[in-house]
Order: C-alpha cells, then structure tokens, then sequence
C-alpha cells in the first residue's frame, strides 16, 4: 500500500507526518520533561528530610528555591507528563493503528501540534532562567501571588521588565500546550469517526480509543475558560488590568473557578486513558471479554459528565458560599459510583480468567489495588466537606492525588510501555530488569507517599520548605516519615534509571520480535508486522468481530482477531 | 500513637469523628475489593470451559453483582453526607451568638490580630493591633473577622480543625470557641510567596479572669 523508503534522523525526528514517529517525538520530549520535574522532587524532598544538607547535585535549598521547585514539579507533572503522555502519545501511538487506518486523517496537523507542544516545552524551560528566577507561586497559579509584584517582592518597571518573568513565560507555555493538545484532540476525533475500518462499528471499537474520545472531549469542553482565564491573567501581568485585583473590582476567586473548572474535569482527561490501556491489558492477559463493554462505557460518560459539576470541591474553604460547598460535596461524593462500578467490572474479568502474570499485568493491577484502595477511598474522605476543612492544603491532599495520579499516569504509562513496546520497536524489553523496576516502584512509591497521609493527619501542612518552624510538626514519629518517604521517593527516581537503560538498550539491542501477536491480542495492531510498516496495514483489515473476544466457544484457539473471517 | 494533634475545640470532635467514619466503612470496603482482587489472582482458574469464560457482562442479570456493589457504596456514600451535613452547617452556615470579636488580616508574611479596644467594638479608633499573638477566652464562642491585604493567605488552626482561606477585597466571619486552655499553633495553609514557611501565630487561650488581664494590658500599651 506504501512505497515510503527510510528516513534519516532528521526526517524521523523533526519532519515525519507518520502517527508513530509524532508519537515517538512527543514521548522522548515528555521523557525529558519528566526528568526534570522528578529531579525538581528529588530535590525538595531531600531538602524537606534533611533541611540543613546541601542536596547533592542542586546545593542549599533556599525559600525562594523551594516555592521555584514545587511549583514547577506540578506544572511539569500535570500538564506536561500527564496530559502529554495520556492524550498525545498514546492517542498518536493507537488510535490509528487499533481503529486499522494508515495515519491520522490530518498527518500535517498532528506534525504541527507536536511542534507547538515543542514550543511550549522551550518556554517552559525558559521561564526557569529568568531575572528573577522560576516562578514560585504554587502550580495552581492563584492571583494576586501569580501576578508578580507579590510573588517577588519588588516593583516593577517596566514592561520589558513585566513580560521576561517565570508567570509571562509560564501561562503562555500552558497556552501553547493547550493550543497542542487541541489540534490533536481534533485530530484525533476526526480519525476515530471517519477513519475506522470497514467493520468497525462504533461498539467494535477497543475500550482505550473510547476512553482517549471520551477524555479528548471532556478537554476540549472544559479548556476554554482557563484558556481565556490564562489571558486575563497574562493581561494582569503584562498591561495591569485588574481581573483578579480586588481593590480595582476583580476578584481572586474567580481565577479559582477558572481554574478548578478546567482542573477537575483534567484529573479525568488524565485517568481515562489510562482506564482504556487497562481495560486492553486486563482482557487480554485474562483470556476474557472485557465484562460489561457497553456497562463501562455508559458509566464513564456518566462520570464525564459529572466531572464537569464537582471543581469546587477545591475551594470549600476558599471563600465560597458555604452553601455551595454542600452541592460539590454531593456531586463529589456521587462520582465515586460509576468509578466503583469501571472498577469492579475491571475485577469481575479477571475472575474465572486464565490469568497471565506477563509484565504489563502486572502493572495493570497494582495500578487497579493502589488507585481504588488508596487513592479512590481517600476521595471520600476529602469529598466529604467536613473533613476537607481540616485536611484540605495539608500533606493528606498530596498523599490522596499522588496516590490517584502516580498507578493511573506512571503505573498506566508503564503496563502501555511494557503491553506496546515490541509492536513499535520490533524488539522486546529485558523481563529481568523490567521484573526489578516494576517491584522496586511499587514498594517504594507506597513508601514515599503512605507516609503523607500520616503527616497530613498529623497537621502538616503543604508547601512549606523548613517545617522546624512548628514544633508540633517536628514531634516524633513525624521527622521519621519525612525521612522514610525522602529515601523512599529517592529509591524510587532512582529505580526509574533501570527503566530507561532498558528501554534505550532494548530499542537498539533487545531481542528481536519474531511474532507479530506475542500476547495472541484480537486487536488490530497485532495483526500486522513488528514494526508496523509507515501506513501500518499491507491491506486494510476489515472488522468482523468485537475487540475482546477471547476464549469464544465456537473457535478453537482462544482468540479471535478483529479482523479474522 | 496518636493520629491528631490533641482537639481543643467545640467541634473538633465531630471532624474528627467524619474521619473515623469514612474510615471505617471504607477499611471495610477494602476489605472487600483486596479479596475480590486476589482470589483470581491466587486461584487462576485452570481448568474451566471456554463457555464458562466467555463471559460478556450484558444485561442487567449478569451485572447484577456489580450493582450490588454500586448499591452498597452509594448507600455509604449518601450515610456519610447525611452524617457531614449539620456539622459542615454548624461550623460552616451558622454563626452563634458571639462572646469576642477580633479581626485576624494575613499580610505577607505575619498575622495581624485587631481587637476591639475599650468600647468593645471592632473597627473603631481605639482598635489594638498584636501581630502573630491571638488571645482568646476559653469557653467562648469567638468571631474571627478573616482578611488579607496582600495575596492569599489561609488561617488554619489544626487543634481546632479548622480553616478558612483569607482573601483580599473580602471579610469572612467564622467562629471557633475553644474548650481548653493553653497556647495552640496558627499557620498559613495557602501558599503566599517566600516567607510562606515561616507565616505563623500562637494562639493564647486563657480562662475569663487572665483574659481580661491580657485586654487591660494591651489597652494600657
């Protein structure tokens, strides 16, 4: 069908219009990314157990350093990590190949978004080496802090002197960002509806092409009032306007409700991808149809839409209407339903299955035990306003978001890594090593974060960089959780190494794939070559089956490929 | 080993008490999801039937169990709302007859505490102002007047278990009454800049008679 001969690095890496390639440069971008803010949290939590120690690599943490360090671990973990490696890479990566299309239906814009998501990755590197330094104001960004003269301390002069500033170079990154993920989401939307298979209906789609739609919606929904609360606030900052001013009739809050409008809703961007990735895994690895397909998917465009009503549950103690706060406690606490109802269907296919504790198993169910039992319950105990009053801003909310977002994003992320790896390389990942990290990161990411939720109960509150200050913070046991989940949090950074040498050893040196379906997987993309070729079919496949029909009574083997006759 | 600071407020307890709660049914409820969760696991069903595994969850019948399940969690979920709800009105949605009235403002980065001078009254001429010391009667309901001049702040008082975010442009009247004597830690929960770490206040709760002491003191300065 394609007569593309190979490229050279720069044609693979900067111009390629190919889904896998974008994908592939928006994934080493992200790599990047993410070894900067997970430095930055090396760094401040050193500082945090060991207050006086010059950490190695980064030196004495100041005050100033510390507000810098934080803040920019959220932005770059959120918006970058999270939202870039669920929607960007693994809606490039699948969603053409699983629906059987050659490329996405508009290949040059998928390039162009790509490099405005370059864009906004150099801006945000920028922002860090401003006059005055990264920007420290907390990754919610809540004016009057964010728009300068407090956040710093001293007047400005000019607006040269306005615009080379962290927040400037900060927001417009976010803007770009944004900007990026858009014109993929409709890119995306576009491929999913127009491009699907001959066959394919739309409930013979896999559950992760639903899930990334579905999220890709919910973002494009709630994106543009931030967007347009981002612009005010770049007016506050640069032309001194006084959206968020309350002495010149604006008001703080509603950058919260801005904010938190789109912040909600984007907890679920990011989770439902990942749900989608480990419904593929699940099904797969138990030799079982996905139980209750159209049950999840009615559940999660509940829960889509329920995201949209619960974003003041941020702010219950923020200075709104107390009243209100009981409406978002509803909703909050409501959500948990059809999230308790993915979950159990997740469960209900594992049971009577023909269990494969293949790698990405694993990982698909520490990421189901540590998301539901750690971090799904503790959002009843934060939904539930009364007791938000006293844990809000405290370590708890780090343990209970750490804990819903590290097993969705990186135990997600992963099990994707370790379930895809050999289709899109043509080579597979070292078990041992990978054996190693999945066990050295789940042990240690509970050691770092259970401690939180232990401190937050003790009274410890977030962001602040010397907790000697409060001698209620320092009585024992609690300088020992600080230091168990340091170390534990350094274990695991450090654990990530053994990832990244396998992932880099193995792309050039792995052992080749000789199947093209190792998983015996129904879905199109194992039906055609390790790697698939650009255009990735050598003849359309046409749909006749589900996506999880495994262990049909009426075939002999025990699955049945999408496009089997 | 203790989970809390030690409550010294009217309504701590019932904060306290929302946490026990949730806590308990959900220890109950993971129960639950860790035995549904590995008995496949441990089990890993061998020997069945393709018919007995191609098991598509359609129809009400089949997905009956997970129902159940929704069921069971949304009962516990509206119990704990039913249970929240006078406590979130009571601290929250109503403010009781007050015994003292201060204004505590946030400012980058310390407390300012103003109390009412002789005539009794906030917001007049013969106001006093104490920076980062709040003294108040134990026993008394105290109405806190929460402002900010600069940029966010948030009062939070982890022995009363209570907090409230301080904005510019606004007064937030809440109230706590103190049930014990002693001095307790105030701290800034909200980020507000570099000094944030260091935002802090002592709070002072002294019986009547040593309240009116402290008052006539600080009207003397």
């Amino acid at each position: 069908m394609n007569t593309h001969k190979k490229h050279g690095f720069w044609h693979r890496y900067f111009f390629s219009l190919d889904h896998k390639d974008i994908g592939f440069q928006y994934m080493l971008t992200i790599f990047f990314m993410v070894s900067i803010g997970g430095f930055f949290a090396y760094v401040f939590r050193m500082h945090l157990a060991f207050p006086d120690m010059k950490v190695p690599l980064f030196g004495l943490v100041t005050n100033k350093d510390y507000n810098m360090l934080i803040t920019n671990h959220g932005l770059i973990m959120m918006m970058w990590l999270a939202l870039g490696m669920l929607l960007a890479v693994a809606g490039n990566f699948l969603i053409p190949i699983m629906i059987g299309t050659d490329d996405m239906a508009f290949p040059k814009l998928n390039k162009i978004s790509y490099w405005i998501f370059l864009l906004s990755v150099i801006l945000m590197i920028a922002s860090f080496f401003m006059p005055k330094g990264g920007l420290g104001v907390g990754w919610t960004l809540y004016p009057p802090l964010s728009v300068g003269d407090f956040g710093y301390n001293t007047p400005y002069k000019s607006f040269a002197d306005r615009f080379f500033t962290a927040n400037t170079f900060v927001l417009l990154a976010i803007a770009f960002e944004f900007t990026s993920l858009l014109m993929g989401g409709i890119n995306f939307f576009v491929t999913t509806l127009n491009k699907r298979a001959k066959g394919m209906s739309l409930l013979k789609m896999p559950m992760v092409v639903w899930m990334i739609n579905i999220a890709n919606l919910l973002f494009m929904f709630s994106v543009g009032p931030l967007v347009a609360g981002t612009f005010m606030l770049l007016l506050d900052i640069n032309v001194g306007t006084g959206f968020y001013d309350a002495y010149r009739g604006g008001d703080p809050l509603l950058w919260e409700h801005l904010f938190w409008f789109f912040g909600h809703p984007e907890v679920y961007v990011i989770l439902l991808p990942p749900l989608g990735i480990l419904a593929e895994i699940i099904s797969v690895n138990s030799r079982k149809p996905l139980f209750g397909y159209k049950f999840i998917l009615t559940l999660t465009l509940i829960a889509a839409v329920l995201s949209t009503m619960v974003w003041a549950h941020h702010q219950f103690v923020a200075g709104i209407d107390p009243r209100a706060a009981t409406v978002f406690s509803i909703f909050t606490i409501i959500i948990s339903l059809p999230f308790a109802g993915i979950i159990l269907a997740y469960i209900a296919t594992l049971w009577k299955g023909d269990l494969r504790f293949t790698l990405p198993m694993k990982w698909a169910l520490g990421a189901v035990a540590l998301f539901t039992l750690l971090g799904g319950f503790t959002g009843l105990h934060l939904g539930a306003s009364v007791f938000d009053i006293y844990a809000h801003d405290t370590s708890f909310v780090v343990a209970h978001f750490h804990y819903t977002l590290f097993p969705t994003v990186i135990f997600g992320s992963f099990a994707a890594i370790y379930f895809w790896f050999s289709k899109f390389s043509g080579r597979k990942l070292n078990q041992t090593l990978g054996n190693l990290h999945f066990w050295l990161t789940f042990i240690f990411f509970n050691g770092f974060a259970f401690p939180l939720f232990l401190l937050g109960l003790a009274g410890q509150h977030r962001r602040i960089a010397d907790y000697r200050q409060f001698e209620f913070l320092m009585q024992d046991p609690l300088p020992l959780y600080r230091k168990i989940a340091t170390i534990s949090a350094v274990i695991l950074i450090l654990s990530q190494f053994i990832f990244l040498f396998n992932f880099i050893w193995s792309l050039k040196r792995g052992k080749k794939e000789t199947e093209d379906n190792p998983w015996q997987a129904n879905t199109l993309e194992w039906q055609t070559s390790s790697p698939p070729p650009h255009g990735n079919f050598k003849v359309y496949p046409v749909v006749n089956y589900g996506p999880y029909e495994y262990n049909r009574p009426d075939k002999d083997k025990d699955f049945t490929p999408q496009n089997e006759i | 080993m203790k989970i809390f600071p030690e409550n010294a407020s009217s309504y701590g307890g019932e904060v306290d008490f929302i946490f026990w709660l949730i806590t308990g049914v959900v220890a109950v409820a993971s129960v639950i999801v860790i035995f549904l969760l590995l008995y496949p696991v441990l089990t890993r069903r061998r020997k069945l039937t393709k018919t007995q595994r191609y098991q598509k969850g359609e129809g009400f019948r089949n997905l009956r169990l997970i129902y159940l399940g929704i069921l069971l969690l949304a009962i516990a979920d509206f119990f704990f709302l039913y249970k929240e709800g006078p406590t979130w009105t009571k601290i929250e949605e109503t403010l009781p007859d007050k015994e003292f009235h201060v204004a505590i403002i946030g400012r980058q980065w310390l407390w300012e505490i103003v109390y009412p001078g002789p005539d009794g009254k906030l917001y007049t001429a013969d106001d006093v102002k104490k920076i980062n010391q709040f003294y108040m009667p134990v026993n008394s309901v105290v109405h806190m007047d929460i402002q900010s001049y600069d940029v966010i702040h948030s009062v939070f008082i982890p022995n009363a278990r209570f907090k409230q975010d301080a904005l510019p442009g606004r007064n937030i009247t809440r109230w706590v009454k103190m049930t014990k004597t002693g001095t307790f830690p105030l701290s800034c929960a909200e980020i507000c800049g570099i000094g944030h770490a260091n935002m802090k206040a002592t709070i002072i709760v002294q019986n009547k008679e040593d309240f009116k002491k402290t008052l006539t003191k600080l009207y003397k300065k």
